[in-house]
């Protein structure tokens, strides 16, 4: 009788959705900053690919606005105790664009073009051995399950296969390649159907009515995710300014990543509607610890006191964002209250220390660049605070590129610098702890803290992890590597006409279950 | 005639070789990986080494620059490594969506420009000369990227008549392609007729000093006939060199035009590349750029003895 009830009502939710589908037809029009390089989920991207593409397809499982990683093609995930296995329950029912239905078959198929090095997948060093854990086979349960045997258990396996970098290891039809197994499109399970791309100019999604969402509201990635109109078109417009222009005027609807100074502008304007969100990124100061000055760590603590973080924050976020010295994001679910301690400001304890550490005004350069203006902007506050106290910060701004590039090869003394969102905070500290002399680019060589990552990358979710992130904290603040500001803010811009869209921590445009009023 | 276009061709072999051998170093001079920037977060060092193989930039500058200059000898430019599409056809797309506005625009400031310019150096110090002078060094010096957010406020923004952002081919839509080019030819229009107009003045001033032009006004020529017959001719001949230049310069890249009214032409391909660190669009867009200034100079030569005979004699 129960599974009647459920099964009325899993119809009726159907029905309901496919009429609201039904019910709405119109244009989205999104504002692209920068083109998207491909098509082919997380193998030639960037974050504007990832936006666009994760409309299209879906993975296994998926982030949610927490950073949890929830089922989204499974109906369910099962991991055997020992931590080795992964089974995935695929949800019944679900079909591809080209209208074949989602199987087992489908997801082995798909986990053999990833790791063939000809697909060129850029997360096959991460699952083929390589460069950490190795999945040793993938076997079909039946036509509904799938499971995936690792080498050694991992708490950071379906938080890594969900990540946009790696295209959220879409499972994508095998329509989308050619007999040779050369890329074509884009044939997912997403809630829209990739339809065009003019370089350049736009991107055109259209309405995938088969489109099977799952239940519940719309969480980051995962929920309800109905397409409420008929096309999506990403209109590509590099300047800020036009894009306001063209907002204003109507030529588009949404202007996501919107500039701090332009919030308080648009929110008087009555047709348009301004929301803003905190994000998962981290921006950071970079202190390098092998540095001659820098190595010492009394120094390094009277650079955390320099700073006053909240007026900091204010001012580079026009006083959207709020401080988190903490590399685990405000809005994830390992932010304890033992991450929210942070650094004191206090000017008087930075001089003492500066004292002890012996520093006589030698120079010291903050690196920065100017295409990420917070980035310059809090590099251009931060050397006044340290001026303030006594330290001969310099500023110097560089070419992004350029940065990025000193950062990968650990050629800096002190960099503004900002790492794009990691859901799952083990892969934020994994970005950051590691030894210099294998990987430059790392910022805290320490064995204690290794150790303890380490241990969290094995122990799964639950109150052990979170004790091993506060742990991770308290020695973060002990050892001083880098200085954690705040996490990203993203503001938005809608007309008035479009309904259900709002600023998201997922900071990239998330167009479905926004509709537009005729 | 055409023992002169072969040696200017000819002469121009050497420069696109400099060219393509100083782009080719000088973009591997400056700090920054294509394949570090493709593997964002995922850059560890066995990552980055597959990708630099695959996408070849594991062998050395002599190789790379071997294998580019011989497929560039038979056409082919190589793929994006951004997009993995081929660059000389992205660059050609691209190069005719700049062209159209460069072309009209420089056209249109021509025309408005170079009678203007004469104009005020027929009337010398009046206050029409005055007016010239100063709207042109007005137009001179406003940058393009403001004067082209200024139409937009004004003509897409604040009167509604025209489209803020988007662009249309003429194949597909020919009015809308209109309606859509108008505001970027007319940003670069009014730049380029300050160049041009300035250039007109001062070489038709001159050629009015000319003992000639007294000698017309003596035999009792009409003003209309002296400049026009007798002194325009002689005076263009700066101008039209002058057009050259600048045609071969916006050819090159109209980046800012570009960018704020959402053209996709080759400025912003260019510029894009560049910060991809997109090494064969970059190679590949600077090429065809030195080669089109060549071309277009070329043309500006061959056309040169019309507006002076005695070139033609030398």
């Amino acid at each position: 009788m129960r599974a009647t009830v459920l099964g009325l009502a899993v119809v009726t939710a159907g029905l309901l959705s496919i009429s609201n589908i039904a019910a709405s037809s119109a244009t989205l029009r999104v504002r692209l900053n920068a083109d998207i390089r491909s098509v082919n989920p997380g193998v030639n991207r960037n974050d504007a690919t990832d936006g666009v593409v994760l409309h299209v397809v879906e993975g296994l499982v998926g982030y949610s606005e927490n950073g949890t990683v929830e089922p989204l093609l499974a109906e369910r995930v099962v991991v055997s105790d020992d931590g080795l296995t992964y089974t995935f329950h695929l949800r019944k029912g679900v079909t591809f664009h080209d209208g074949l239905e989602l199987t087992s078959a489908d997801v082995v198929w798909n986990w053999k073009r990833y790791l063939d090095p000809r697909t060129g997948w850029l997360c096959a060093a991460e699952y083929n051995g390589l460069n950490g854990i190795k999945v040793e086979d993938v076997t079909i349960g039946d036509r509904y399950t799938v499971s995936y045997r690792l080498d050694r258990p991992s708490s950071t396996f379906l938080a890594g296969i969900a990540r946009n970098q790696c295209g959220q290891t879409a499972i994508i039809a095998r329509s989308s390649v050619t007999a040779d197994g050369v890329f074509k499109t884009p044939i997912g399970t997403g809630p829209f159907r990739f339809a065009e791309w003019k370089r350049g100019e736009f991107v055109r999604l259209t309405r995938f009515d088969g489109y099977k969402s799952r239940a519940g509201r719309p969480d980051g990635y995962v929920g309800s995710k109905r397409p409420l109109v008929d096309e999506v078109r990403y209109l590509v417009i590099p300047d800020n300014a036009t894009a306001k222009a063209a907002l204003v005027r109507g030529d588009i609807d949404i202007l996501p990543n919107l500039a701090y100074s332009d919030v308080h502008e648009l929110r008087q304007n009555p047709r348009l509607a301004v929301t803003t969100s905190p994000t998962m990124m981290l921006n950071t100061i970079l202190l390098q610890t092998r540095d001659r000055l820098l190595a010492n760590v009394r120094l390094r603590h009277a650079f955390a006191a320099a700073f006053d973080t909240t007026r900091l924050v204010a001012a580079v976020t026009e006083g959207l964002g709020e401080r988190n010295n903490s590399v685990v994001p405000t809005r994830s679910a390992y932010y304890s209250a033992v991450q929210a301690r942070g650094n004191t400001y206090n000017p008087d304890r930075a001089r003492q220390l500066l004292k002890e550490a012996g520093y006589a005004r030698q120079p010291i350069t903050i690196t920065a660049n100017k295409n990420e203006r917070e980035t310059y902007d809090t590099a251009v506050i931060a050397q006044a605070m340290l001026q303030a106290v006594g330290i001969n910060a310099r500023l110097e701004v560089i070419e992004w590129v350029t940065q990025l590039d000193r950062y990968n090869k650990g050629r800096y003394q002190v960099m503004s610098f900002s790492y794009s969102a990691r859901y799952d905070p083990a892969l934020a500290y994994s970005s950051v702890i590691g030894s210099k002399d294998h990987l430059p680019n790392r910022i805290w060589d320490d064995a204690t803290a290794q150790g303890l990552l380490n241990r969290i990358l094995i122990v799964p979710g639950g109150p052990q992890r979170q004790g091993l992130f506060d742990d991770l904290h308290r020695l973060f603040l002990e050892q001083v590597p880098l200085i954690m500001l705040y996490n990203g803010v993203e503001a938005a811009a809608v007309r008035n006409r479009v309904k259900g869209y709002a600023a998201s921590v997922m900071s990239k445009p998330r167009l479905w279950e926004v509709s537009v009023a005729n | 005639m055409v023992r002169f276009i072969a040696a200017r061709v000819g002469s121009a072999i050497p420069t696109l070789l400099i060219v393509a051998v100083a782009v080719f170093v000088l973009i591997r001079l400056i700090p920054g990986d294509p394949a570090v920037l493709m593997l964002g977060d995922l850059a560890d060092p066995a990552s980055l080494a597959d990708l630099r193989a695959r996408l070849g930039l594991d062998q050395t500058f002599a190789t790379q620059f071997i294998i580019w200059f011989a497929n560039v000898m038979t056409g082919d430019f190589g793929r994006s490594i951004a997009s993995d599409q081929p660059v000389l056809p992205l660059i050609v797309d691209r190069f005719w969506v700049s062209a159209r506005i460069v072309l009209a625009a420089v056209t249109l400031a021509s025309v408005v420009a170079v009678p203007a310019g004469m104009i005020a150096a027929w009337r010398q110090n009046s206050r029409l000369d005055l007016a010239a002078v100063t709207l042109s060094t007005l137009l001179l010096s406003i940058p393009t990227f403001w004067l082209g957010l200024l139409l937009l406020l004004l003509f897409g923004l604040k009167l509604g008549w025209l489209p803020v952002v988007g662009y249309v081919s003429f194949t597909d839509d020919p009015r809308r392609a209109f309606l859509y080019l108008l505001m970027p030819v007319a940003t670069l229009f009014l730049h380029e007729i300050g160049v041009i107009m300035r250039m007109a003045r001062a070489s038709t001033l001159d050629v009015l000093r000319l003992d000639y032009i007294t000698h017309a006004r003596a035999k009792g020529l009409s003003e209309a006939t002296v400049l026009w017959r007798h002194a325009f001719k002689n005076a263009f001949g700066p101008t039209w060199t002058l057009i050259g230049l600048v045609l071969g310069n916006l050819l090159g890249g109209i980046a800012v035009v570009e960018t704020v009214f959402t053209i996709p032409g080759l400025g912003r391909l260019l510029v894009d590349s560049i910060f991809a660190r997109d090494y064969p669009v970059i190679q590949g867009c600077l090429l065809f750029v030195a080669f089109s200034y060549v071309i277009v100079n070329l043309v500006v030569d061959l056309l040169y003895p019309v507006f002076d005979p005695r070139v033609m004699a030398e």
